[in-house]
């Protein structure tokens, strides 16, 4: 089957799956299933043979005939597409019940294949107009499946600022595609490099693909959006909605001529998210929002991929340059894979526990062991660890940049301050890993209902054991991958026609298998030895203190300090603390809590200025006709005046 | 076949070499304070009794602890891999191998640090935190590092990198780096192996729950990491990988000698620094490599 009737196959199963939604939720399942494995193998179709696919019919939507293309870029994006749309929908049958949720769960199935659905069109159509309006579909879908539980204050918040931002975005992208259109005189797309002309809407592309991507300073919608939808929604936002950022921005800097400035402005967008990002999750005690700013993390390090291969394409370096953009590439299919798998898992303690605060978890491996598993796997491979996927990814930006640096230039000296913070974004996603798994899995239970959770029943963990292996084979086989990478570059920049894997990557996947049954087998071997020596279980050493209790153990709040501390001046941390001084000490509190500060220290102000500038202006409308009269003579007066002034000019 | 045998071997040299680093500089202690001090070959037999001792664990360990120990030890001895030896190269050499040994040493921290709070206990929790947290400034050095010497060989292989002399930064870089092999490797001024307070450690409180053979693990682990840590910055600086076989052996043990009576020293002369000032070291440290770096991309203009 060519690739067209897979997508049609696709296609019609999301339709079909949009109308079993409300009735019979197996054929749903069924249906939804069915049509992502048919887009996933029309995108591995076309990422093998490297050659495009397009669909032109005369059937005309909005005056404009439908035009369809799926080239390798929008493949690589379609396979994340159609695997995590897939995984999260298997996932949602356990996890939003309709016992639970009986009316949010069916208007939810319904809402989740639109989303799909838009989000496919939003990667293969060709015509400006369309992309548009199904960009318009795809926001506006994820509004409504962020709003499951509208019931609740911040869930409404969260939603209200989520399309307020989205729509600013829209803004910038109704802008571009018109000057585009009217530069043009057309709405069909394609590449255009040779027209310099439009270089300058690359900005316009930048702010409007930004915001969705959630970038730094623009994602000031995405923490509390993500940690407010139900879990499987916030992986599929997480792995694949803000990645419709990055598509378009690759799409359109690889379609149209970029300005001079573009790649260094990229660059240096993706170094602020990543290191920011992650400086933001180490300060947040919510699981879930701590996730959704590594995603603003992610984000960066693969905009430092991008922006380099840019800067490399203006300069005429070729082979730095691919490197750059296939780790940047890579780490869109990685992020979208361990990001679906750690908002998963951590769906499943939502699930079990009730609560998505930390300090109130604790000690779930011994009930979850399958959860503490798949989750801390998805740790390693966010922190860039060897042997997962991560490292794969992150290690080939650090190729392009090392190799940046032996070109000398300019570039070179952008490429030892990208270097160094993406180096320090790797030890921070660390530390705050180490962080999350430590204080949500280990140690000893903290509340009762830590005590009390349960394990997730299959249909939610298959979903999870996917992506995982996902994870492990891109680590352990990344040679495997890389024709999809070089298929997708090339739909980039056609003049990059380097196929042949880079030598040290099959080196660096026959090391990590290594180091995965070297490790494990180090493991047998020390349990073994352990086993033969003989164990005996005791309390942990607490230094002599005779009744320690879990509540004693240490919060993340606590673990993070140290880093916190030196974020202080953007993180701008609220503490209530009521110290303990009399001589019999008896109440005592600490809290702490990390703002979202660009939206409570720029925007609110912002809008409270707009707010109480237009409530002045108001005044001026109060119902009086006398006033009005007033006002029309001052005009009229005005006016009489302007005219003898101008003398008739 | 060779291959094989010569990879085992150097693994072994490696592995058995590596003890010896923290004996000496316990030696070398005892003499400036004025005692026999413990014999050089001592972590040798703390290591065989611990093999063969029982093992005591916590009740709220998940079976992740030793797995944790385990994977930790043998993320250092694959790292020790990717280290050229003079101008014997590295058993293991391609491009990139630089930062695979940056990240396998944060594998082992992440395994360290996870299997510190797997006890639930406050202590090491706040070891674990301390050590996660100066992690982030020792990897900016380490990667600044990388950068100096990548600017100056055009490589991004450990073996091309550290084979001729670090040139005109070789000062600031052997400065950066020994800064930096203090405080990734728990030593005085940044942390002390001897203390028994658990509130001030930062290394050593991370393991005060375990026993046995995984203690075994931690401790080898720890020396080896020392070892490697002397290894690096010696070839960072002297032009090992360009003198003869013998020669180069000679002096690759010579350094390493001297730079393990260097941490003895600096030991012995100072005293352990309040913790907000680790930070300050740790930032000298990286700006230290920094100016290394400026100094290689200018020497390759000039």
């Amino acid at each position: 089957m060519t690739p067209g009737w897979l997508l049609l196959v696709a296609g019609l199963g999301m339709l079909i799956g949009m109308v079993s939604a409300f009735r019979a939720k197996r054929v749903w399942l069924a249906a939804t299933i069915t049509s992502a494995v048919a887009a996933l193998a029309a995108a591995a179709w076309v990422l093998k043979a490297g050659a495009t696919w397009v669909g032109r019919t005369t059937l005309a939507i909005g005056g404009e005939p439908i035009h369809l293309q799926l080239d390798g870029l929008s493949a690589f994006f379609l396979a994340l597409l159609a695997l995590l749309g897939g995984a999260g929908s298997l996932y949602a049958m356990a996890y939003w019940t309709d016992q639970q949720h009986p009316v949010s769960a069916t208007s939810g199935r319904a809402w989740w294949n639109v989303l799909l659905l838009n989000m496919g069109l939003v990667l293969i159509v060709a015509n400006g107009l369309h992309f548009l309006i199904v960009w318009e579909l795809f926001t506006v879908s994820a509004y409504f499946l962020i709003t499951r539980e509208r019931h609740r204050r911040e869930v409404r918040a969260a939603g209200w600022l989520y399309l307020a931002a989205s729509h600013a975005g829209t803004l910038c992208l109704f802008a571009f595609f018109a000057c585009l259109a009217a530069h043009t005189g057309n709405w069909e797309l394609g590449s255009m490099r040779e027209r310099m002309e439009l270089a300058p809407l690359f900005w316009l592309a930048l702010a409007g693909f930004g915001l969705k991507a959630g970038l730094f300073p623009l994602h000031i919608w995405l923490p509390s959006a993500h940690a407010n939808a139900p879990s499987h929604v916030s992986a599929i936002l997480s792995g694949v909605a803000i990645k419709m950022g990055i598509y378009g921005l690759v799409r359109f800097s690889g379609w149209l001529p970029v300005p001079d400035l573009a790649g260094w402005v990229v660059a240096g967008l993706g170094v602020l998210s990543a290191v920011l990002g992650v400086a933001f999750a180490l300060g947040q005690h919510d699981l879930k929002r701590l996730l959704a700013y590594h995603s603003v993390e992610n984000i960066g390090i693969i905009l430092i991929g991008l922006g380099f291969a840019m800067m490399a394409a203006a300069n005429g370096h070729a082979a730095w340059g691919q490197l750059a953009l296939a780790g940047g590439l890579l780490h869109v299919w990685n992020h979208g894979l361990f990001k679906a798998l750690l908002f998963l898992g951590a769906g499943s303690v939502l699930h079990a526990t009730g609560t998505r605060e930390m300090s109130r978890l604790g000690g779930l491996w011994r009930s979850m062991p399958w959860t503490a598993g798949l989750f801390t796997l998805g740790a390693v491979a966010i922190s860039g660890l060897p042997p997962l996927n991560g490292f794969v990814s992150e290690w080939l930006v650090f190729l392009g940049l090392f190799d940046a640096l032996s070109a000398r230039g300019a570039t070179a000296g952008a490429a030892i301050p990208a270097a160094v913070l993406l180096g320090v974004t790797g030890a921070l996603a660390l530390a705050c890993f180490v962080k999350v798994c430590g204080v949500v899995f280990l140690g000893l239970p903290r509340s009762k209902v830590a005590e009390q959770a349960h394990e997730c029943g299959w249909p939610m963990r298959i979903p999870m054991i996917v992506l995982g292996t996902a994870c492990v084979a891109i680590g352990l086989a990344p040679v495997l991958f890389w024709p999809a990478i070089v298929t997708a570059s090339a739909a980039w920049q056609p003049f990059w026609s380097e196929t042949a894997a880079p030598a040290p990557l099959l080196t660096l996947g026959a090391f990590h298998l290594v180091v995965a049954a070297l490790a494990a087998l180090a493991a047998f071997a020390l349990w073994r030895r352990a086993r033969h020596n003989g164990i005996r279980r005791t309390g942990t050493w607490d230094c002599g203190y005779a009744a320690p209790t879990p509540r004693m153990q240490y919060t993340a709040g606590s673990f993070a300090g140290i880093i916190t501390g030196w974020f202080r001046w953007i993180l701008r941390p609220e503490r209530h603390a009521r110290i303990p001084n009399e001589p019999f000490p008896a109440h005592a509190k600490f809290e702490e809590h990390t703002p979202e500060t660009v939206l409570e220290h720029v925007i609110e102000p912002a809008g409270s200025l707009v707010m109480r500038v237009s409530t002045a202006v108001r005044r001026l409308q109060h119902g009086r006709l006398q006033a009005y009269i007033l006002y029309l003579l001052i005009g009229l007066a005005a006016l009489a005046l302007v005219a003898l002034m101008g003398g008739g000019k | 076949m060779t291959t094989a045998f010569d990879i085992l071997l150097r693994l072994l040299l490696w592995l058995l070499l590596a003890p010896l680093v923290p004996g000496i500089i316990n030696k070398v202690k005892a003499w400036v304070a004025g005692r026999r001090g413990p014999p050089v070959l001592q972590l040798y037999y703390d290591l065989a009794k611990l093999w063969r001792k029982g093992v005591v664990l916590s009740t709220a360990v998940s079976p992740g602890h030793i797995a944790g120990t385990a994977v930790a030890w043998m993320a250092l001895v694959l790292a020790a891999l990717l280290l050229p030896a003079g101008p014997a190269g590295a058993p293991l050499a391609f491009r990139g191998d630089a930062l695979l040994f940056v990240y396998l040493l944060a594998l082992a921290r992440f395994c360290t640090a996870l299997a510190a709070l797997d006890t639930g206990s406050a202590f090491e929790g706040m070891g674990a935190a301390r050590e996660v947290s100066y992690a982030v400034l020792g990897e900016a050095a380490i990667i600044t590092a990388l950068i100096a010497l990548s600017l100056q060989t055009g490589s991004v292989s450990l073996t091309t990198m550290l084979a001729p002399a670090a040139g005109a930064g070789a000062a600031l870089l052997a400065a950066g780096l020994f800064a930096v092999l203090l405080a990734e490797n728990c030593r005085v001024p940044f942390d002390d192996p001897n203390t028994h307070l658990e509130l001030t450690m930062i290394h050593e409180v991370m393991v005060l729950d375990h026993s046995g053979p995984p203690l075994a693990a931690v401790l080898h682990g720890a020396s080896l990491k020392l070892l490697m840590f002397s290894v690096l910055l010696v070839q960072a600086v002297l032009p090992a990988g360009e003198l003869s076989p013998l020669t180069a052996a000679c002096a690759l043990a010579g350094s390493v000698l001297a730079v393990a009576v260097g941490v003895g020293l600096v030991e012995s002369l100072l005293a352990r620094l309040a913790f907000r000032r680790v930070p300050l070291l740790l930032t000298t440290a990286f700006l230290l490599c920094l100016f290394a770096a400026l100094v290689s991309w200018r020497g390759g203009h000039l």
